[in-house]
Formats: structure tokens, C-alpha cells, sequence
């Protein structure tokens, strides 16, 4: 998938840049705008919205819900997020991208929550996950984060970062080699 | 008048097949009068000529074609253009890299009237690729051209692949209607520093920003440029937005811009006053008396950032004093209007990883934690190889500059005249 989509960014940034009369066409826009948010790239995303020709938008009103969820992204509200998301109907082009980005917001969201959270409300892991009530204190207690039912408060669990593997001595020693190397020259 | 015509595309023929790119140069530049006299014949010329055989004639009638205010022939420039930089001989196209530049320079000026600089970001780029510029590290005043069309296209991504090289040295474009004057338009070099450090300032690339209207802000100068004015603005806002206070302004910047920019950015000065002094009235005082001048300069969003930046730069500060600290407090000591703006900022402010915080939402309380990061994993060695390859790679230039100077003549001849008795030391910079 990752590099699946890859490619069609690179293949869709020429198409746009190639465009005759440098205006290309709706799915094309469509695509690469819903791919930037996939990747969290506001910026982007931001100014490829602002690039795009008023006509262009007014005859397809699908972009500007695109645009309304990166809107939401931007400011960092969660539950807006979600609601654009689910309120639309995407079209096929963009579906399995508007899911996926459905999915990246909401692992974002779980892993902040574990970050800068020693407790919080369900209310809020409701808001922020996008999940229904019930189903969202099951995921909690799937990832080991204890649940008070009666206050309505989790405990999320911070997590421990993964050690990188250390690189190849032989490759550390050629890098050594080299530093002093330079040093006494 | 087709006569001449006639002799401009024989000799271009000729010294074409010849291989004599100086002399076709000269010609070339002769010919541009007839050219310009001869608009309606150009196509037919271009048709004798061949894009791969004969650029530099291509190029000259190009050029002609785009200097005529109003061309009321079927408008095929843009094609023409298109297949010239796509196929034209690298070789012969680098003899004469001035005409080249101009001929980027009238492409752009056409995009933009014709407002369709999307069109031109593309071409450009692999212009600078194709003749391998951006292999070489050189900077031409194409550079500023792509870095203006996609400041107006609002298309930054195409920008970065050569933005992100650092430039070593600049491309010698004599400018052929004087030969005498300087070698590369001070304008262009300016210009492409200040547009690199708006495309990155728009992506957020803060710090690759800030260095890019440093450039632009140290460059000598005898006298201030606008362009130089305008940089320093946003190099007031960029460094308060990325270190919190302005960084100083290189030594080695020209006496006459210290002198006179900072009286000529008086509100950018009162808003770094307000800053400091981490005082958020005063700050937004400052901001609605200058809202009109900010408005402006056009740096109003930024100085909202700046504005907005504030707040965590005191939360910041809190994290300094305090372990532990309830969120009503944390709003407010910073000024906010309740604990759920302070709740917010500091959940952003986590995520961008500028504070170790865990909030409590139970008891209402945060915590401020130190560092987690102890700099002994392979990450950071990993980070410290990167740094000293490049340190490496720095030295190795300047010594290979150094040696290009020691061999120069001129320079040979100054030093050996002036200090006979005295050697000249054999590197200062070597380690």
C-alpha cells in the first residue's frame, strides 16, 4: 500500500505540473489532496487546495469535503475530523485512501493519548478515537489500559520506545577509520 | 531584409557543423537586431534550423520572439520553448549561459502575465537538471525564476529538490549587452535566497528558512536592497517563531545594512520587545497599533503565529519552575482564558515534542517531566556520524578553495610582490 502510493504521488504531482493549460483534471486533485492528508502533510495539502482553480471546485463539491477534513486536521480537532470523514459518500477514486487516512488519524490519536495521558476521561478517548462508547472501553482494555467504569476514567499506558538496532561493528569501524583518518591528515 | 535573415541562419549553419561555439556566440549576438526586425519571418527561420544542431540560433530567435512586446501571430512560444529546453544541445547551450538566462527570464515574465506559472515549474526545473547545474551545486538566475513561479503557482513540492542542495559556487552569465558590467545580478541571487526562505517558510521548514534570509541579509553590499529589507522582516519573525528570540545578525554583513534596516523595521522591533518580555498584552498591543504595516508587508499571518507561539513559549517556562501544576494554573499564569485552552496547547505541544508532559485529567493536574532521551543510544552516534561527515566534507572544500587561491596568478603575483622576505603560511585552515 505505502509504496503503492508512493508512485501515484510522484505520477500525480507530473500530471499536474504537465497539465496543458496547467489546469488538471478533478481526480487528479482529488487524489493527491486525500494522499497529502494520508501522510499528514497540511502544508501540502493546504496549498494544493489553494492552488486549485474556482472552477475546478465549484463543479466538483467532493474536493472541498476533501479539503474540510484537513481543515479539521489542522486545527487538531478530532471529533470534526471524524464527522467529515464519515458524512461523505466518497467516490471510488478516493475511498480506499479516505479509509486509510480514517485509520492513520486514529492511530495518531491512540498513540497521543498514551503519550501525554496518565488519565482520561472515556468521554475525551471517545472524541479522539472516533469509536462508540462501548466499543472504545474494549479497544482500551485490549491495549492493556485499565478502565474505571464507575468514574468513567482510563489509565492508558505509556509506551516504551523500541530500541533501535545497533548498526554492524564492521560498518562502525569503517566509519572510524575513516574519522580518524581524516583527523590526523 | 530576408537577406540578412538568410546569412544569420548560413553562418549559424555553418560554424554550427564547425563546432566554433565562441564565434557562433559572437554572431549570435550581432544578429539580434535583425531578428527583432524579422518577427513575422521567425518561424520560417526556426523551421531551417534544428533544435539539437543548432541551439544557440534556436536560442537567439527564442529570445527574439519573446522580446516582442505583443506577438499577434498564433501564440506557439510556449511549445517552442518547451521542445528547445527538452532537446537542445547541453554543450552549446552552456557556451552561452547568459542567453540562456534570458531566455528563462522572458519565459517567466510571459508565464506570469500570462498567468499560468504552473505551466513553467516543470521546464525550468529540468533546465537546471539537464544542464547539470544542479549536479554542479551552481546557482544561476533560473534558480529564482522556478522559486518565483512556484511562489505564484502556490506549488512548493517541485521547488525543494533544488532548494535542498547547498550552492557552492555561482554560474558566470556576462551579461552580453555589457560586457562589462557584473558578472551575475546581485538581484537574482537576493532574490532567489529571499523566494527559497518564503517556500520553505510556507512548508514550515523553519530553520532551513531562517538560514535562507540569513544568506540573503549577509550578502555584501553597499547599499540596502529592498529585497534585503524585506528579508530581514522575515528573518525577525522566523527566529522569534523557531528560537523564541532574534538571532544575531552575522558579523560579516555589510556595516550599511546593519545601520540602516533596523530603523526601517521599527514595528517588527517593538513586537521583538513585546516578545521577550514574554508579555502577552503587550504583544498584542504592538500587533493592532502595526496592523496596518504588518498588513503591508503581507506578514500578518506570521505575526499571528508569532502571537500565538507566546503562549507556549511561557507554558514552556512553567516547565522550568514547576513539576507539577493544575491546569487553571497553567492558564492562568500564561494568560489564557481557561484550563481548556491550556489542556489543548499543551497536548500540541507534546505531540510536536517541545514539552515532556503528561496531563492527569482525573485531578485536573499536569506533570512536567525532564528529557526522557539519555544520548547513549545508536540514534544519537548515528546523528553525531552524520554531523562530523559533513564538518568532513566542509573542510575538504574550503582546503580545495584555499588551494585554488594559492595557484591563482594574480594573487601569486600580489602576495610574492608585497611580502618577499616573508613566506606566505601554507594553510591556515588545514587542521
Amino acid at each position: 500500500m505505502v509504496v503503492n502510493i508512493n508512485i501515484l504521488v510522484e505520477d500525480l504531482e507530473r500530471q499536474e505540473l504537465e497539465a496543458p493549460l496547467g489546469v488538471a483534471s478533478p481526480q487528479v486533485y482529488a487524489q493527491l489532496l486525500a494522499i497529502y492528508l494520508y501522510y499528514k502533510d497540511l502544508c501540502n495539502a493546504k496549498f494544493l487546495w489553494k492552488r486549485i482553480p474556482a472552477i475546478v471546485k465549484t463543479a466538483n463539491p467532493e474536493l472541498e469535503q476533501i479539503w474540510m477534513v484537513g481543515k479539521h486536521l489542522w486545527t487538531s480537532d478530532f471529533p470534526s475530523t471524524y464527522r467529515a470523514l464519515e458524512a461523505v459518500q466518497w467516490s471510488d477514486a478516493i475511498a480506499e485512501i479516505m479509509k486509510n487516512v480514517q485509520l492513520v488519524v486514529r492511530t495518531r490519536a491512540v498513540d497521543l493519548i498514551s503519550q501525554a495521558y496518565s488519565s482520561i476521561t472515556i468521554e475525551n478517548v471517545a472524541n479522539m478515537t472516533g469509536l462508540p462508547h462501548d466499543l472504545c472501553v474494549q479497544a482500551c482494555l485490549e491495549k492493556g489500559w485499565r478502565v474505571d467504569k464507575e468514574s468513567k476514567i482510563v489509565y492508558p499506558v505509556k509506551p516504551t520506545p523500541e530500541p533501535l538496532a545497533p548498526p554492524s561493528s564492521e560498518d562502525q569501524l569503517y566509519k572510524l577509520t575513516d574519522f580518524v583518518s581524516f583527523l590526523e591528515n | 531584409m530576408a537577406s540578412a535573415l538568410e546569412q544569420f541562419v548560413n553562418s549559424v549553419r555553418n560554424l554550427s557543423t564547425h563546432g566554433n561555439l565562441r564565434e557562433l556566440y559572437d554572431v549570435v549576438i550581432k544578429s539580434s537586431d535583425v531578428l527583432l526586425k524579422n518577427v513575422q519571418h521567425l518561424d520560417n527561420v526556426l523551421e531551417t534550423l534544428d533544435v539539437q544542431q543548432h541551439s544557440l540560433g534556436v536560442l537567439a530567435v527564442l529570445i527574439a520572439k519573446f522580446s516582442v512586446p505583443n506577438a499577434s501571430l498564433s501564440d506557439n512560444r510556449f511549445l517552442q520553448t518547451q521542445e528547445f529546453i527538452s532537446t537542445c544541445n547541453v554543450e552549446q547551450v552552456r557556451s552561452a549561459p547568459d542567453l540562456f538566462a534570458e531566455l528563462c527570464h522572458l519565459f517567466t515574465n510571459y508565464l506570469v502575465e500570462t498567468k499560468s506559472p504552473i505551466r513553467g515549474i516543470a521546464l525550468l526545473k529540468q533546465a537546471i537538471m539537464r544542464l547539470k547545474y544542479l549536479s554542479e551545486n551552481q546557482l544561476t538566475s533560473i534558480h529564482a525564476d522556478l522559486c518565483q513561479l512556484c511562489l505564484l503557482s502556490k506549488c512548493f513540492k517541485p521547488a525543494l529538490q533544488i532548494l535542498d542542495v547547498d550552492i557552492v559556487s555561482i554560474c558566470q552569465e556576462i551579461p552580453h549587452a555589457n560586457a562589462n558590467s557584473s558578472q551575475f545580478d546581485a538581484k537574482y541571487f537576493l532574490l532567489y535566497y529571499y523566494y527559497g526562505g518564503q517556500i520553505y517558510l510556507a512548508l514550515k521548514n523553519l530553520d532551513r528558512a531562517l538560514y535562507f534570509f540569513e544568506v540573503a541579509l549577509s550578502t555584501p553590499a553597499h547599499a540596502v536592497s529592498h529585497i534585503m529589507l524585506e528579508a530581514y522582516k522575515k528573518f525577525i519573525l522566523v527566529s522569534l517563531l523557531l528560537h523564541g528570540k532574534v538571532q544575531q545578525i552575522p558579523k560579516y554583513s555589510s556595516k550599511v545594512v546593519l545601520r540602516f534596516i533596523k530603523p526601517l523595521s521599527q514595528p517588527y522591533n517593538d513586537l521583538t520587545n513585546a516578545f521577550v518580555n514574554n508579555n502577552v498584552t503587550e504583544m498584542n498591543n504592538v500587533i493592532s497599533k502595526h496592523t496596518e504595516a504588518f498588513t503591508r508587508d503581507r506578514n500578518l499571518g506570521l505575526v499571528k503565529q508569532v502571537s500565538s507561539v507566546l503562549y507556549k513559549k511561557n507554558i514552556q517556562r512553567l516547565t522550568k519552575t514547576f513539576l507539577t501544576l493544575s491546569l487553571t494554573d497553567v492558564a492562568s499564569r500564561v494568560g489564557l482564558p481557561g484550563p481548556e485552552d491550556a489542556e489543548k496547547h499543551i497536548l500540541d505541544m507534546i505531540d510536536n515534542g517541545q514539552i515532556y508532559a503528561t496531563i492527569n485529567q482525573k485531578d485536573g493536574m499536569v506533570v512536567f517531566s525532564d528529557e526522557p532521551d539519555k544520548y547513549s543510544g545508536p540514534g544519537v552516534l548515528k546523528a553525531l556520524e552524520e554531523e562530523l561527515a559533513l564538518c568532513m566534507e566542509f573542510d575538504n572544500r574550503i582546503l580545495a578553495m584555499d588551494e585554488e587561491i594559492q595557484v591563482n596568478p594574480q594573487y601569486v603575483k600580489k602576495s610574492a610582490g608585497l611580502q618577499e622576505e616573508e613566506q606566505p603560511s601554507k594553510s591556515t585552515y588545514a587542521l
